[in-house]
C-alpha cells in the first residue's frame, strides 16, 4: 500500500533528489526575441505580471533616475547578451532589503538594499543574470503549475482523509498532503538552484569573474549572523533548509556556486579591482539615501557589519557619516562617544558635509558637552534653509 | 515569493478548516442625503480591475487572459448601456502620462484601500469602527485633491469598478461533490466585486456596493448586463423615487 501511494506523489509533485555530483553550468537554451506567451496557464500568468507591472511603472517607490537605471540595465545586457537584455524591463525600488525578483513576463525589479550591498559590477551582473535566468527558464509559469498540482494532490488527500473510515487511511493521506505542500517548496528550492546555475553559465559567457556570486553569499551569512548576534537570537548560519524555505540556504549557495567557479578556470577580463570603481561612480550619487534607508531598519549589529564591509580599509566620509548617526541613534553614552569620533573623521575629511555637524552637534549636547551648541550653529550656517532649523536654533539659545 | 507559495497552501487549509462564511452583512451605502440627480451627471469611469479565470482542485486562482478580455468588453459596453438609461454620460478615463500617471496610480491605489476599509469597519457590523456606528453614517472621503485626476474632463463623479471571477474548474466541482459526502464544506467558484461612486469636487465618496457574491457570467453579454445591474443595484439615481432618507441596505 505504502509503495504505490509513494510513486504515485513522487510523479505527481516531482520530487527533487539531491545531486551529490558536482553541478555543471548549463548550456545557454536557444532564446527568441520578443517571445509571445503560448497557451492558457501562460497567457494567464503573463496577464497578471502585465496588470501589476502596469502598478509598478507609475508606483512611487520607484527610483526613476535615468543614470541609475541606465547602467543596471547596461549591466544585465553586459551579462545575458545584447539580443536577451531586450526582452526585459528594468525598475529599481526603494527598498532596503537584498532583494531582487523577476516575474513571468521580463519585469526585473531590483531593490535599493541589493546595490548598496553589492561591491563591484560582476556581484551586480551575477544577481542580475539569476533573476533573468527565471525568465528564460519560465520558472514562474512552471512553479505556478507545480502549485497546482500540489493543491490538487493536497486537496484530495484532504477530502479522502475525511471521508475515510480506517484510522490507516486517515494517516496516510494526511502525510500525503504534509508531502504535497513540502514539495510545493522543494520545488521553488530546486528552482533558485537552476537559476544559480544558468546565472553562472551567462557569467561563463561574459567578461565578469565568476567567483563573484559566491562571495556574496559569504558576505550574507556574516551579515545574518551580526544581526542575529545583536537580536540576540541563535545563528542560522549552518541550519539546513526548512520545510518552508523558498530558497537554498546561504551557506548552500555559496559552496555550489564556489566549486562552480573553481571548475570554470576563469578569471574575469578584466580584474575585479577595476569593476569596483565603476560600480561606485553609478551608485555615488544615491549611496547617501540607501544608507539612510539602511539605518532605519533598527539592525545595529548588521548595519554596523555592513558599513565595515563597505568600507573596507577606506573610511569614505559618507560611510563615516552613516557610522556616527548608527551608534547616535542607538544613544549609549559610549555610543555618543564613538558617534562625534565618526562626525569629526568625516569632517575631517570633507568639511561641507553639514549634517555631520548636525549629528557631532547633538550627540555632543546630549553628552553635555557645550561644544555642540558651536556645531550646531555651524550646521544652520551651512544650511540656512534647513527643514528643522527652527527646532534646532531653540537648542543653540 | 513566500506569498506565493503561501496562498496555494492557506487554500487547501481553510479547505478543511473554514465553512462558507455567512454573508450576513450590508453590502452597500450610500452617503447621507446624497441624492444624484437623474440626467445630469458626467461620470468618469476609471480603468476597471478585472481579474477572470478558473479555481483548480486545491482553490488556487488560474488566471485565464481570454476570459478576462471577453469580461472587458462585455461589462464595458453593459455598462454604458445602463448608464445611457439613466441618462449620465460616462467617458472612460484615458491612460496619462508623466505626472499625471502617478498621481491616477496613487488614487486608484487609494480608492482600493479606501474600499477595503469600508468593506471591513463599516459593512461588517461586528467590525464596526466607534465613529461609523450611528445609524445611517457613512462619512467616507479620499480628500479633494481627487479632482486631479479628472483635470479637464469636466466630470462631477468618478466611478471605480473592480471585478475578480473565479469559475469552479471540474476538478473542483468534483471534489466539492466528494467533500459534501463527509460533510466538508467546500465553496466552488467565487464572484467578487465592488464599485464606488466619487464626487470629484469634495473628494467623497458617495456611494459603495460591494458584493461578494454576485451572478452572471460575465464572459457572456448576456451575464455581464446581469452582473452590471448588480453592480449598480442601489446607484443613486436608479430607483425613480427620490431618496430622502439615507440608505443602507443589507443584502
Amino acid at each position: 500500500m505504502r509503495r504505490p501511494v509513494a510513486a504515485m506523489l513522487a510523479a505527481l509533485v516531482g520530487t527533487a533528489v539531491p545531486a551529490f555530483a558536482r553541478d555543471v553550468p548549463p548550456s545557454l537554451p536557444p532564446y527568441t526575441t520578443a517571445y509571445q506567451p503560448q497557451g492558457v496557464d501562460e497567457r494567464g500568468v503573463w496577464m497578471e505580471a502585465d496588470e501589476m507591472e502596469r502598478g509598478l511603472r507609475d508606483s512611487k517607490t520607484l527610483i526613476a533616475d535615468p543614470k541609475l537605471n541606465g547602467y543596471v540595465r547596461d549591466v544585465v545586457c553586459r551579462t545575458v547578451g545584447a539580443s536577451r537584455c531586450g526582452g526585459v524591463r528594468i525598475y529599481v525600488v526603494r527598498d532596503a532589503e537584498f532583494n531582487a525578483f523577476m516575474t513571468p513576463n521580463g519585469t526585473m525589479v531590483v531593490s535599493s538594499g541589493l546595490l548598496l550591498r553589492i561591491r563591484d559590477e560582476a556581484e551586480l551582473a551575477a544577481v542580475l543574470g539569476h533573476e533573468f535566468a527565471h525568465f528564460e527558464l519560465r520558472h514562474g509559469l512552471n512553479g505556478f503549475r507545480q502549485r497546482r498540482s500540489a493543491s490538487d494532490v493536497a486537496a484530495w488527500a484532504g477530502v479522502i482523509a475525511a471521508n475515510a473510515t480506517t484510522y490507516r487511511t486517515a494517516q496516510t493521506m494526511q502525510s500525503i498532503q504534509v508531502s504535497a505542500i513540502g514539495s510545493m517548496f522543494a520545488f521553488s528550492r530546486e528552482q533558485e538552484r537552476q537559476a544559480d546555475l544558468l546565472s553562472m553559465a551567462y557569467i561563463k559567457a561574459s567578461p565578469y569573474d565568476p567567483g563573484c556570486f559566491a562571495d556574496i553569499w559569504d558576505r550574507m551569512l556574516n551579515e545574518g549572523d551580526a544581526t542575529a548576534h545583536g537580536r540576540r537570537q541563535r545563528s542560522k548560519r549552518y541550519d539546513r533548509a526548512s520545510f518552508f524555505a523558498t530558497h537554498p540556504t546561504n551557506i548552500e549557495r555559496a559552496t555550489y556556486l564556489r566549486d562552480l567557479a573553481v571548475d570554470m578556470h576563469k578569471p574575469g577580463e578584466a580584474p575585479r579591482e577595476d569593476d569596483a570603481p565603476r560600480y561606485d561612480i553609478a551608485m555615488a550619487a544615491w549611496r547617501a539615501q540607501f544608507l539612510g534607508d539602511q539605518l532605519k531598519l533598527n539592525d545595529f549589529e548588521g548595519t554596523d557589519y555592513l558599513l565595515g564591509e563597505l568600507a573596507k580599509t577606506r573610511w569614505t566620509p559618507d560611510l563615516l557619516f552613516a557610522r556616527g548617526e548608527l551608534y547616535r541613534s542607538r544613544g549609549n553614552p559610549r555610543d555618543l562617544v564613538s558617534a562625534v569620533g565618526f562626525y569629526r573623521e568625516a569632517i575631517a575629511q570633507d568639511p561641507t558635509n553639514a549634517e555631520a555637524y548636525r549629528g557631532m552637534g547633538l550627540a555632543q549636547l546630549r553628552s553635555r558637552d557645550p561644544a555642540g551648541g558651536d556645531a550646531l550653529k555651524r550646521y544652520l550656517v551651512m544650511r540656512p534653509d534647513a527643514p528643522d532649523g527652527a527646532m534646532l536654533s531653540t537648542l543653540v539659545q | 515569493m513566500f506569498r506565493t507559495l503561501l496562498r496555494p497552501v492557506l487554500a487547501v487549509v481553510l479547505l478543511v478548516v473554514a465553512a462558507q462564511p455567512a454573508w450576513a452583512q450590508e453590502k452597500s451605502g450610500t452617503k447621507e442625503g446624497f441624492v444624484l440627480k437623474q440626467g445630469t451627471a458626467k461620470i468618469l469611469l476609471m480603468r476597471p480591475t478585472i481579474k477572470v479565470g478558473a479555481q483548480s482542485t486545491g482553490g488556487m486562482f488560474e488566471p485565464n487572459a481570454d476570459w478576462t478580455q471577453q469580461a472587458k468588453d462585455n461589462l464595458g459596453a453593459a455598462l454604458s448601456v445602463a448608464q445611457t438609461k439613466l441618462g449620465n454620460a460616462v467617458i472612460a478615463a484615458d491612460e496619462p502620462v508623466g505626472q499625471a500617471a502617478e498621481t491616477m496610480a496613487d488614487y486608484r491605489a487609494l480608492f482600493s484601500v479606501l474600499a477595503d476599509s469600508v468593506i471591513q469597519y463599516q459593512f461588517f457590523p461586528g467590525n464596526r469602527l466607534p465613529t461609523k456606528k450611528r445609524k445611517g453614517v457613512f462619512d467616507w472621503t479620499m480628500g479633494p485633491g481627487v479632482g486631479e485626476i479628472a483635470k479637464g474632463t469636466g466630470a462631477d463623479y468618478a466611478l471605480f469598478i473592480f471585478d475578480e471571477d473565479q469559475y469552479g474548474s471540474t476538478g473542483r466541482k468534483v471534489l466539492q461533490v466528494f467533500a459534501a459526502l463527509a460533510r466538508v464544506p467546500v465553496k466552488s467558484g467565487q464572484h467578487s466585486g465592488y464599485a464606488g461612486l466619487v464626487d470629484l469636487r469634495t473628494g467623497d465618496l458617495v456611494w459603495l456596493n460591494a458584493d461578494q457574491a454576485m451572478g452572471g457570467d460575465v464572459r457572456t453579454p448576456e451575464g455581464a448586463q446581469k452582473r452590471v445591474a448588480q453592480l449598480l443595484e442601489d446607484f443613486p439615481g436608479s430607483t425613480a423615487l427620490a431618496k430622502s432618507a439615507p440608505k443602507l441596505a443589507s443584502k
